[in-house]
């Protein structure tokens, strides 16, 4: 009886450990999500887990490089978030919230790499690598524009000269041009938003 | 006398217990039943569904196919986006997971597309409301055969060209 009243209570605790590992995936404070949603005029939210990468690889079955190399990469991450939100006037959106985005992530294994402020336009660029062990296991993008607000995370083992093959998965190929953002450093108008609109993601 | 007074009263409550035990509609019937009522609005029927989802099956070699497809016309008044997205959710129920969401704050557009694993295969559940048109999709997709079906469209695409 005794053995029984531990295992449902480990089966219970295994469960909410795994749900809330679900819920967190995003790793974004959810209130403010929320509240970010509530006055966008326009959301767009990609939610790619670990299984629908999986079966999204097998999409990705031809012959060449291009193709071998993206199924390769998609089939080892973990999962691909990305929030789109539109605004109808600047000023939706504070400089703090924003702040709160990028504490979430101020923790020792995300380490910034690119870091972009443009005061004339009011456009700003974070980017950060996800380190473990010396390897990259996830990337972080933030861009803010005025009217829009852009975050895509990408968990799992990603190399920046690989991202221009998430093309396969929409607007994401745009991320291929981190890398030579990276390279040249801060520049105005080089933003690495990613398109993550309807048509692009289906 | 008594036998009277009990018997409506066990009556009712039979009724009430079978109605709180009948099954309730899930998966594409009960999203398009949920949406119909919560919305006031009617779902046209599409003639002969089956026998498309059958014709698409074979047309693309097993790459398509268990196709529904509902259509509800003349939608009036915005929709709430989390309230839709909640209901469709709710409805569908365990294994579906949301791929992606797309909402206009003034509720004319939306687009929900869940997912699901079936075996080989993979479910898509679509809902996407543009204007006062009002679309859900349900179809399972194989992606081994829906390849070979796209690379020998993209090959006579290409000779035509």
């Amino acid at each position: 009886m005794r053995t029984r009243i531990v295992t449902l209570m480990l089966s219970g605790t295994l469960l909410c450990a795994t749900a809330m590992a679900q819920s967190s995936a995003l790793r974004l404070p959810s209130p403010l999500e929320k509240e970010l949603a509530a006055r966008a005029s326009n959301v767009t939210e990609v939610t790619l887990g670990k299984n629908m990468l999986t079966f999204a690889a097998k999409f990705m079955n031809g012959d060449d490089k291009n193709d071998t190399a993206a199924r390769q990469l998609i089939e080892g991450l973990d999962g691909i978030y990305v929030r789109d939100y539109e605004f109808d006037k600047p000023g939706q959106y504070s400089i703090e919230e924003i702040e709160n985005l990028r504490k979430a992530f101020e923790t020792p294994e995300w380490t910034p790499i690119v870091r972009e402020r443009d005061r004339k336009s009011a456009e700003t660029t974070d980017v950060m690598m996800k380190m473990v062990n010396g390897q990259s296991q996830g990337m972080f993008v933030l861009s803010a524009e005025p009217k829009e607000l852009a975050i895509v995370l990408i968990l799992g083992p990603i190399r920046m000269n690989e991202l221009g093959a998430l093309k396969g998965l929409g607007g994401l190929g745009n991320l291929g041009a981190l890398p030579e953002l990276k390279q040249r450093g801060a520049q105005p108008n080089t933003g690495a938003k990613p398109d993550a609109g309807k048509d692009g993601t289906q | 006398m008594r036998v009277w007074l009990w018997l409506p009263l066990c009556a009712a409550a039979t009724v009430v217990l079978l109605v709180a035990m009948a099954p309730r509609e899930s998966g594409f019937n009960g999203v398009v039943s949920s949406i119909g009522s919560r919305y006031h609005a009617h779902a046209t029927q599409i003639p002969m569904t089956g026998l498309i989802s059958m014709m698409a099956l074979g047309a693309t070699h097993g790459g398509v196919g268990d196709l529904h497809l509902a259509q509800f016309e003349h939608f009036s008044g915005p929709i709430d986006g989390d309230e839709l997205n909640r209901m469709v959710g709710e409805k569908l129920g365990p294994g579906w997971d949301r791929m992606i969401r797309e909402t206009s704050r003034n509720g004319s557009e939306q687009t929900l597309i869940f997912s699901r694993p079936e075996g080989g295969r993979m479910g898509l559940f679509v809902v996407d409301l543009d204007g006062h048109e009002l679309d859900v999709v349900q179809v399972s997709v194989d992606p081994d055969h829906l390849n070979e079906s796209i690379a020998h469209y993209e090959s006579d695409g290409a000779k035509s060209d």
